[in-house]
């Protein structure tokens, strides 16, 4: 009995968490003139993948090879950087490292948008601004103290004893970075390297921030730009963020095993 | 660990660093950071709706064609280009061209040496009427502007068998007409992002009671808000309020005009490019009336919000530019811009021709017969107003 009420309710609120996809998932196969007609909140009379070609044609496809051109050497960075500090900051007696740790985590405190203005002034000076490069030093910058806050608890959980072996075996600390502590610290790397994918090619706050031409915008800031001042084609929109959902459904599938081991074993160290 | 290791360890990152470093800028080089090519005329468009953006890169294509100066354009969202105006202008190396509307906004700009003196170009704008000349000042060109009114489909109301009204009291009898057959006579439209639908009301009452001059004073700040004259608005407001869709501040304006086509609303206080919302097939049947006359010996002012471009004080294609905003301002190059647009706006340049339907002549009619222009809430809005008359 209480087996059935647990379906009932889980099915209810599975149900209510899939809508909005699904409302999306319809839009996007709707034209134009039936939304117009009958409403968004309408069932469709209409079908049609002219969304998708529209999305794809209306800049979507330039924007989507912008973000792979932020997003995978950005994830790749951070976590070279970040792997490398938490490794220094974990296995070695650093002066001062737990203040080091405290004020990474601190700096993700911060909320990013009382940043806006002088990062942006920032890649001004530095000449960078309006290409993605901007883009990529920034996304590494604010991702960095978090990444390593993480890498460092789940570093710090590795017996000593392995480190000690190696030493023994005369490994020097690079070497026992790259060939011991680096591929133990793969389930973490590899959810992290997941999460980081998502957040950088979700965000818009960056990319608005330090790009202005519509050539070097990512996904998330052409997907905005769909939109009209006064009237916005929906279906195209929702076809639009349909395939650009695809990139960060496919890592999280690919990526789903470590995830969650990954980060649960970082959580208890 | 020793201190030698910790050195050498903190030398290996360093080398990680830089040669990842490098990795990565060799990526991001072959997209190519975006710097302005040598005398290309660099416009930066807000103009995100399909039509629109396709009718101002047409209006590009035929300028480059002439094998003049050269221009291109960038389009962002329009919302992201409301934000992030501010920091393009200000920017070392700002985009030469803008497009935007006159108003308080631009004038503050002016104020702070941001935008360029145009009157070169008006000097070859003279067909151009006094009115335009006055509200664009020195930095600004005007290309288009749309009208504002009651729109409504002529088959409803045929059905319904009623008939546009001109005063104040067939206006209410009307709605009590409609509401009488059930069907919810004002839509409105002001919910989700688009509450500037509700201040095309308070404008209109304005200019129909108090008249243009003085609520131009008053959203300028040289009046207050809590004169008796503008206390006086709410009561003809408050006569048709029973009438507006009580879902009026819940649904945006597209859904609004969902609901006006289905003719779930009869009528919809609106600007022209209400059209672009309606489907194809419903563009014949869509008609629009005046906002009724309140008080007769108020000379009468309309809506007629104006689009254009303006110029970086920082451009250095001063030349290049004006020959671009010469040719925008022209008849011709304004056709080019009409005819690749939805159609549904008027050219400012007086001797062009606009896309011809019984809507648009019809519109330009009836910003001709009004003595006054103003141009919408935020538009004309001081710019302590500005947070306010920009809510979305």
């Amino acid at each position: 009995m209480s087996n059935r009420v647990f379906h009932a309710v889980a099915g209810t609120i599975s149900v209510l968490w899939l809508l909005p996809i699904v409302a999306v998932l319809i839009t996007a196969v709707r034209s134009f003139d039936d939304i117009a007609a009958n409403g968004l909140a309408s069932l469709p009379r209409s079908f049609t993948l002219a969304g998708f070609a529209d999305a794809w044609t209306n800049g979507g496809a330039g924007a989507m090879w912008n973000s792979v051109l932020v997003t995978v050497p950005t994830v790749f960075l951070s976590l070279a950087l970040s792997s490398a500090a938490a490794y220094a900051l974990s296995r070695f007696e650093i002066p001062g490292r737990r203040s080091v740790i405290l004020l990474m985590l601190a700096g993700n405190l911060l909320p990013p948008q009382i940043l806006l203005v002088p990062v942006s002034k920032l890649t001004e000076l530095l000449g960078i601004y309006d290409t993605l490069i901007a883009l990529i030093v920034v996304q590494v910058g604010f991702g960095l103290g978090f990444y390593t806050f993480v890498l460092q608890g789940f570093m710090r959980a590795m017996p000593n004893e392995v480190q000690e072996a190696a030493t023994i075996d005369g490994a020097g600390p690079v070497q026992i970075f790259w060939r011991i502590v680096l591929p133990m610290t793969r389930p973490a790397l590899a959810a992290l390297a997941a999460l980081a994918f998502t957040w950088i090619f979700n965000d818009l706050l960056w990319a608005i921030t330090v790009l202005r031409s519509s050539s070097v915008m990512p996904v998330t800031p052409a997907l905005l730009a769909l939109q009209g001042q006064y009237v916005s084609n929906w279906n195209v929109i929702a076809a639009g963020s349909v395939i650009a959902a695809i990139p960060t459904v496919v890592v999280f599938l690919r990526f789903q095993r470590h995830f969650i081991s990954g980060l649960a074993v970082g959580a208890v160290k | 660990m020793d201190r030698r290791h910790f050195l050498r360890v903190t030398a290996a990152a360093g080398a990680g660093l830089l040669v990842s470093g490098t990795a990565s800028c060799a990526t991001s080089a072959s997209s190519g950071p975006v710097t302005q090519t040598a005398g290309t005329v660099s416009i930066q468009s807000n103009l995100s709706a399909p039509a629109a953006k396709a009718a101002i890169e047409a209006l590009v294509k035929a300028f480059n064609d002439r094998k003049g100066s050269q221009a291109s354009v960038n389009t962002v969202a329009s919302e992201t280009f409301r934000t992030q105006l501010p920091s393009y202008l200000t920017s070392a190396n700002p985009p030469d061209l803008y497009t935007w509307y006159p108003g308080a906004l631009l004038t503050g700009y002016e104020q702070k040496g941001l935008l360029l003196d145009v009157s070169d170009v008006w000097q070859t704008m003279g067909d151009y009427p006094q009115a335009f000349k006055t509200l664009s000042g020195k930095v600004f060109v005007p290309t288009t502007y749309y009208w504002w009114g009651f729109f409504y489909r002529k088959s409803n109301f045929a059905r319904w068998g009623v008939t546009p009204p001109k005063t104040w009291t067939e206006f209410v009898e009307l709605c009590k007409t409609l509401q009488g057959k059930g069907v919810i006579p004002l839509g409105m439209g002001a919910g989700s992002d688009s509450p500037w639908t509700a201040s095309s009301w308070f404008d209109y009452f304005n200019i129909r009671v108090n008249g243009a001059p003085f609520h131009r004073e008053l959203l300028a700040g040289k009046q207050r808000f809590d004169d008796p004259k503008v206390k006086a608005i709410f009561t003809p407001w408050r006569e048709v309020l029973p009438f507006t869709d009580p879902n009026g501040t819940a649904i945006g304006f597209q859904e609004a005009t969902t609901a006006l086509l289905q003719g779930r609303t009869g009528m919809l206080l609106t600007g022209a490019f209400f059209a672009d919302a309606a489907p194809k097939d419903a563009l014949d049947d869509i008609d629009f009336f005046r906002f009724p006359i309140i008080d007769p010996k108020v000379p009468l002012a309309e809506e007629g919000p104006t689009d254009g471009f303006f110029a970086s004080s920082k451009s250095p294609h001063v030349k290049e530019l004006k020959e671009f905003l010469t040719f925008a301002a022209t008849a011709e190059g304004q056709e080019i811009y009409i005819r690749n647009s939805s159609g549904t706006i008027l050219p400012t340049h007086p001797n062009a021709k606009d896309s011809g339907t019984p809507l648009v002549q019809k519109g330009r009619q009836h910003l001709k017969e009004a003595a006054e222009i103003t141009q919408f809430f935020n538009r004309d809005s001081s710019d302590a107003l500005q947070p306010t008359a920009d809510a979305r």
